[in-house]
C-alpha cells in the first residue's frame, strides 16, 4: 500500500511538474503507434481457432476486443470483424499483429492511428523495453512491478482479482482430505509470500473471493499457524507423502510453491514440490483438465484464477467450474443469488472440503510509458480500454 | 635308480630349489617394492588432494569474503542496518551474487540469523540460521565443511562466512560450493585412480551417498566395511577392494575423513588407486623371471646331466669292475685318474681285485695240495685195508713154504683165494675213483621226476624191508600234475640211489623215509628225510666234500657225486639236519636248465650251501 501511495505521488508529481508544458496539449489528440508487448504467442486471430493455453487465450481475447464490437452473453466477442476500434493491418502468427484505427467505429475512431502487438516477449524484456521507452504498454508480473519502479518504469495496478490457490487433486485423496488441506493451509506463511516473492503486490488470500468484492474474505483465516498444523498432521495416519505440482513455465508458481513446501517441512508436513509440464497457466476463461495433474501424479497443483468479473457470485460460479475438473467438487453449492450470504455459504463449503488452499491474491500490472495518456485501470474481467488511450507524443523518436 | 640319475635329481633338487627361492625373492622384493612405490604415490595424491581441498576451502573463503566487501553488499548491509528496514527487496539478490561467483550456495542472513536471500533454496526467506550468529571469529574460523539442508535434501558443502558490520548490526555473507560430483570431477587425479566420496548423511551407510565424478558408485555396497570403520573411529585408513578374481581389478583405497565444526563425520573422501598397472608389471615381471627360471632350469638340467655323468664316470666305472669281479673276472681293473677320493677309491679296488687274484691263487694251490692230501690219505686208507691181508697171505705163502711144505698147496689154495679177494677189492675202489673222475656229461631228455622217484624206491622194497635189520617205512608224496623237466634219466636215478641209500645208513635202527615232489617258480623240488641219527654242523658242512665220510666203510663219494649231477641240471641241492630227528636233502631243479653246459662261476654259485643245524 505504501509503494501504491508511493507511486500515486510520484505520477501526481509527473503529472503536475510536466502540466506546464503539455498544458496546450492537454487535450487529447489522435495518431500515433502504441506499442505493446505482451508474453503470450497468438497462432491465429480466427475465433473459431482454440487457444492452446490460458495465456494465449487471454492474449486472443485482448485482441478480440479490439477487432469486435458486439459482447455476447457467454463474455466472449462476436460479431464481425472490423466491428470494433481496430482492425488487422497486418499479422505475423505468433510474432506480430499490427492494428490499425478503424475510422468507422461506433462510438468514434480511436486516438492512436495504430496498436502494434508484439507477441512472446519475455517478462524482462517487456520491462527493459518500457524502461527504455521501446514500448509503450505491456503487462508486467506482479512480483515485478516493485522492481520495474524503482527501475523508473510508469506503473498501474489493478485491484487484487487474480487468485493463486494450491488446489488438491481430488481423485488422489482419500477421507483425510480435509484435514490434509487444513493442515496445508495453516502451514503457509502467506504473508511472507506476499512481502517477499509478490514484493507486497497482493494480499493473502484466506478465502476464494477477495475482500474488496465479497467484503467477507476476513472471515477466512490467513495466518500461518505451524503448531496447529502439526497437530493436524499428527493426527493423520498414515501421513501421506504429498507432491506438489506447479507450472514449469511459471517462476512465482515455482517459488510459491518452494515456499509452501519449506513451510510445510517446517510443520513436519512431507511435501516436495514438482515441476508440471509447460501446457500453460490457468485462467479463468480455459478450465485445466484433471488428467493433467494426474499425468505426472501429483496430489495437488498450484492454480491461479482470474476473476472474470467484480460480481461475487459470477466470479465464485466461474471459480468453481474452472476447479471442479480438478478438485472434484462438483457437489459444491452454485450460489443461487447475489446476495452476500448465498455468496459465503458456498464459499464456505467449498473452503470446508479442504481441497481449496487459496494462498494470495495478486492485481494486474501494467507497464506504461510516459506518453501514454488516460489509461484506465480495467476492472475484473474488462479488456484493455485501448480505443480510449492517446499518445502524448505522436512520435516516440 | 642309478647313481647318476640319483646325483643329477639332486643337482636339479637343489636347482629348483635354487630358482625357485630367487623367483620368490625377486617377486617378493618386487612387490614390496611396488607396495613401498604404491603407498608413496597414493600419500602424495592424498597429499595433493589435501592442497586441492585447501585451496578450494581458501577459494571459497575469499569469494565470500569477496562479496561481503562488495558495494552491493556493503549497501544492503547499510540499508538492513536501518529502522524497519525493507528485508524484502533483497530477497532474489543471492541467486544472482552467488552465480557470478560461482557458489553453488549463498545466503545473506541478517543480524538475528533471519535468512533475507537464499540463492539455492530461495524459498527459505525469513528462516533461522542462527549457528552463524554464535560468537565466532568468522574470518579466523576459514571455510570448513558443513551439512545442509536443501530442496533436494540433505548435502555436504564447503562452507565460509563474512560478516559485515554496519553499527551494532551484522550482515551475514554465508558461502560455499557443494561437496559432491562436480567437486570430484574438478580434482586432477592421474590416470588409474580416481576419487570417490562418501556423504555422511545418514544414520547408516547408504549405497546412494557414495558418489564419483560421473555419479553414484556402482557396487558401493563394497566400501561399507571401510565407510562403517570410518564412521566409529574416522581416521585415516588404507584398504584395498578386490572386485573381481582377477588381482588386476583390485584398487586400494585410501580413506580420508572430512568432519565439520564440531568434529562430526560429514564426509569420506576415498582415493582409490588401482591395481591394475602394478598387477600388470609384476605379473610382466614374474612372467620375465619364469622365462628366465625355465632357461636357467633347462641350462641346468643340461649341465646337471653333464656334471653328473662327469663325476659318476669313475663310479660307474668302479661299478663296472665291481660287477666283473663279482662275475668272476678278478683280473678286473680300473683305470684311475687323479689323486682325489673316487682316484684313492679305484687304487684300492684294483689292489683289492689283485688281492683277490692272488689270495684265489693261494687258495687254489692250497685247496689242491689239501685235496691231494685228502685223495693220498683216502687212497692210503683205502688201499691200506686190502694190503694188509694181501701182506699177511703172502707171508703165510713164504711161511707154508719153508716151515709146512705139506700143507704149501692146501694153503696156497686158501691164499690165492684170498689174494684174488682183495684184489677184486682193490678194483673195486679204484673203479669208484674211476667212476667219480668220469662222471659223464648230462644228456638232457623230458623226465618225469616222479616216475623216477618210483623206480628208485621199487628197487629198494627189498632192502627196506629186509629180514635182519628194522625196517625202513618209505613214504612217498608226490605231487600231482607235476611237469616234466629236461635232465638226464640216469643221472637223476643215480642220484636218488645214492640219496636214499645215505639216509638207509643214516637209520640203522630203521625208521620213516620221507620223498616228496613239488612244483615251485620254475623249478621241480624233491625233497627226501629220515628220521635218523641227524649230523651234527660240521658234518653238514662237509658233507658234500669229496671222499668225506662219517662211515667206517664208505668212500665219501656218495653225496658228492649227487651235488656234481645236481650241479650239471644247473639245480641246487641244501642239507638241514638235527642230530637224533633225522636229516634232509632238498634237491631244486629246474624245468629248463638255462645253460646245459654251466660255467664254472655259475656253478660256483649254484653249489651254495645251505646249512641250518
Amino acid at each position: 500500500m505504501k509503494l501504491r501511495l508511493c507511486l500515486c505521488l510520484v505520477t501526481i508529481s509527473v503529472v503536475l511538474a510536466g502540466a506546464a508544458p503539455l498544458r496546450p496539449a492537454r487535450r487529447p489528440h489522435y495518431g500515433g503507434t502504441l506499442r505493446i508487448e505482451i508474453g503470450a504467442t497468438v497462432r491465429s486471430l480466427d475465433p473459431t481457432v482454440e487457444a492452446a493455453n490460458p495465456e494465449e487465450a487471454d492474449a486472443k481475447s485482448e485482441m478480440d476486443a479490439l477487432l469486435y464490437d458486439q459482447r455476447s452473453e457467454d463474455g466472449t466477442f462476436a460479431g464481425i470483424a472490423g466491428s470494433g476500434p481496430f482492425r488487422v493491418s497486418s499479422w505475423e502468427a505468433g510474432k506480430r499483429a499490427t492494428f490499425a484505427a478503424n475510422q468507422d467505429y461506433r462510438e468514434g475512431r480511436p486516438f492512436v492511428d495504430s496498436i502494434e502487438i508484439q507477441l512472446g516477449r519475455p517478462a524482462h524484456d517487456r520491462v527493459v523495453d518500457l524502461e527504455l521507452s521501446k514500448a509503450d504498454f505491456a503487462p508486467i508480473p506482479a512480483e515485478q512491478a516493485r522492481q520495474a519502479a524503482d527501475r523508473g518504469v510508469r506503473i498501474s495496478i489493478s485491484q487484487p482479482n487474480e487468485l493463486l490457490a494450491l488446489v488438491f487433486v481430488g481423485s488422489r485423496l482419500g477421507k483425510e482430505s480435509t484435514r490434509i488441506g487444513e493442515a496445508i493451509a495453516r502451514c503457509i506463511d502467506r504473508a511472507a509470500i506476499v512481502n517477499f516473492i509478490l514484493q507486497k503486490e497482493g494480499e493473502p488470500a484466506g478465502g476464494l473471493l477477495p475482500q474488496w468484492s465479497s467484503g467477507t474474505a476476513f472471515l477466512f483465516p490467513t495466518e500461518m499457524d505451524a503448531h496447529t498444523a502439526k497437530e493436524i498432521w499428527s493426527q493423520i495416519s498414515p501421513s501421506p507423502k504429498l507432491v506438489l505440482g506447479y507450472d514449469l513455465a511459471d517462476t512465482l508458481e515455482q517459488s510459491v510453491a518452494e515456499r509452501i513446501v519449506v513451510n510445510a517441512r517446517e510443520a513436519g508436513i512431507s511435501l516436495v514440490s514438482r515441476a508440471m509440464p509447460a501446457t500453460g497457466k490457468a485462467s479463468s476463461a480455459q478450465a485445466a483438465g484433471p488428467t493433467r495433474g494426474n499425468a505426472i501424479h501429483v496430489d495437488a497443483r498450484l492454480v491461479r484464477l482470474r476473476m472474470p468479473s467484480p460480481l461475487p457470485r459470477l466470479a465464485l460460479t466461474a471459480f468453481i467450474n474452472r476447479l471442479e475438473p480438478i478438485a472434484g467438487i462438483a457437489d459444491s453449492p452454485v450460489p443461487e443469488s447475489g446476495s452476500p450470504e448465498d455468496v459465503y455459504y458456498c464459499e464456505r463449503s467449498i473452503m470446508n472440503s479442504g481441497l481449496v488452499v487459496p494462498v494470495v491474491w495478486m492485481p494486474q500490472v501494467y507497464g506504461l510509458s510516459a506518453r501514454v495518456r488516460d489509461w484506465k485501470q480495467p476492472a475484473a474481467g474488462e479488456s484493455w480500454p485501448l480505443a480510449d488511450v492517446w499518445l502524448d507524443s505522436a512520435d516516440p523518436h | 635308480m642309478t647313481f647318476r640319475s640319483k646325483l643329477f635329481i639332486n643337482f636339479m633338487l637343489a636347482l629348483l630349489l635354487s630358482v625357485g627361492l630367487v623367483t620368490a625373492g625377486v617377486t617378493v622384493a618386487t612387490r614390496r617394492a611396488f607396495d613401498e612405490l604404491n603407498r608413496q604415490h597414493t600419500d602424495a595424491l592424498v597429499e595433493q588432494f589435501q592442497r586441492e581441498y585447501d585451496r578450494r576451502g581458501h577459494e571459497v573463503l575469499n569469494r565470500v569474503q569477496g562479496i561481503a566487501e562488495a558495494e552491493p553488499t556493503v549497501r544492503m548491509a547499510i540499508d538492513l542496518s536501518r529502522p524497519n528496514a525493507d528485508i524484502s527487496v533483497y530477497v532474489n539478490d543471492a541467486r544472482g551474487v552467488a552465480q557470478s561467483h560461482q557458489l553453488d550456495f549463498l545466503d545473506f542472513v541478517g543480524t538475528d540469523g533471519s535468512i533475507i536471500s537464499s540463492a539455492e533454496w530461495s524459498a527459505r526467506f525469513g528462516y533461522k540460521m542462527e549457528w552463524v550468529t554464535q560468537k565466532e571469529d568468522w574470518a579466523a574460523r576459514g571455510s570448513f565443511l558443513m551439512k545442509l539442508d536443501t530442496q533436494e535434501g540433505p548435502a555436504v558443502a564447503l562452507m565460509a562466512v563474512a560478516a559485515v558490520r554496519v553499527g551494532d548490526k551484522d550482515l551475514y555473507v554465508v558461502g560455499g560450493q557443494r561437496l559432491g560430483k562436480e567437486f570430484l570431477a574438478s580434482l586432477v587425479l592421474p590416470e588409474n585412480m580416481r576419487a570417490v566420496l562418501y556423504l555422511n548423511l545418514d544414520p547408516a551407510f547408504q549405497p546412494a551417498n557414495l558418489i564419483d565424478n560421473t555419479g553414484p558408485v556402482v557396487e558401493a555396497e563394497r566400501f561399507e566395511p571401510i565407510i562403517e570403520r570410518e564412521r566409529a573411529h574416522p581416521g585415516s585408513l588404507t584398504e584395498k577392494i578386490n572386485w573381481t578374481f582377477d588381482a588386476a581389478s583390485a584398487e586400494i583405497f585410501h580413506a580420508i575423513p572430512k568432519l565439520g565444526r564440531q568434529n562430526e563425520l560429514l564426509a569420506v573422501l576415498l582415493i582409490g588407486n588401482s591395481q591394475r598397472t602394478v598387477v600388470t608389471l609384476e605379473r610382466h615381471i614374474l612372467w620375465l623371471a619364469i622365462g628366465v627360471a625355465a632357461i636357467g632350469i633347462l641350462f641346468g638340467l643340461f649341465l646337471s646331466w653333464w656334471a653328473a655323468a662327469r663325476v659318476t664316470l669313475p663310479v660307474r666305472r668302479l661299478a663296472a669292475g665291481a660287477r666283473e669281479v663279482s662275475d668272476g673276472n678278478w683280473n678286473t681293473r680300473v683305470a684311475v685318474r687323479g689323486n682325489d677320493e673316487i682316484g684313492q677309491l679305484a687304487q684300492s679296488f684294483n689292489r683289492m681285485t689283485q688281492e683277490l687274484v692272488d689270495q684265489r691263487e693261494r687258495l687254489i694251490q692250497s685247496e689242491r695240495v689239501a685235496a691231494w692230501r685228502e685223495v693220498a690219505r683216502r687212497l692210503a686208507h683205502e688201499l691200506k685195508n686190502p694190503l694188509f691181508p694181501l701182506q699177511t697171505t703172502v707171508e703165510n705163502l713164504q711161511r707154508a713154504s719153508t716151515q709146512n711144505p705139506d700143507q704149501f698147496e692146501e694153503v696156497f689154495r686158501e691164499s690165492t683165494g684170498i689174494l684174488l679177494a682183495e684184489i677184486e677189492n682193490l678194483k673195486t675202489i679204484v673203479g669208484r675213483f674211476s667212476d667219480f673222475a668220469k662222471m659223464p656229461q648230462p644228456e638232457l631228455g623230458s623226465v618225469d621226476l616222479n616216475d623216477i622217484v618210483r623206480n628208485v624206491v621199487k628197487l629198494f622194497e627189498a632192502q627196506f624191508s629186509a629180514v635182519g635189520r628194522p625196517p625202513i617205512t618209505p613214504e612217498l608224496h608226490l605231487g600231482e600234475n607235476l611237469p616234466t623237466i629236461q635232465a638226464d634219466t640216469t643221472l637223476l636215478h643215480r642220484a636218488i640211489e645214492n640219496l636214499i641209500l645215505n639216509a638207509m645208513d643214516a637209520m640203522p635202527a630203521g625208521g620213516i623215509l620221507m620223498m616228496r615232489t613239488t612244483q615251485n617258480d620254475g623249478n621241480v623240488d624233491f625233497e627226501i628225510s629220515d628220521t635218523g641219527v641227524g649230523l651234527t654242523r660240521e658234518e653238514a658242512d662237509r658233507i658234500f666234500t669229496p671222499y668225506y665220510t662219517t662211515k667206517q666203510h664208505g668212500t665219501g663219494l656218495g653225496l658228492a657225486i649227487v651235488q656234481a649231477i645236481v650241479a650239471d641240471h644247473s639245480g641246487r641241492i641244501s642239507v638241514e639236519s638235527e642230530m637224533g630227528v633225522g636229516t634232509a636233502f632238498h634237491v631244486e631243479l629246474p624245468i629248463k636248465p638255462p645253460h646245459p653246459q654251466a660255467t664254472p662261476v655259475v656253478v660256483e654259485e649254484i653249489h651254495e650251501k645251505k646249512v641250518e643245524v
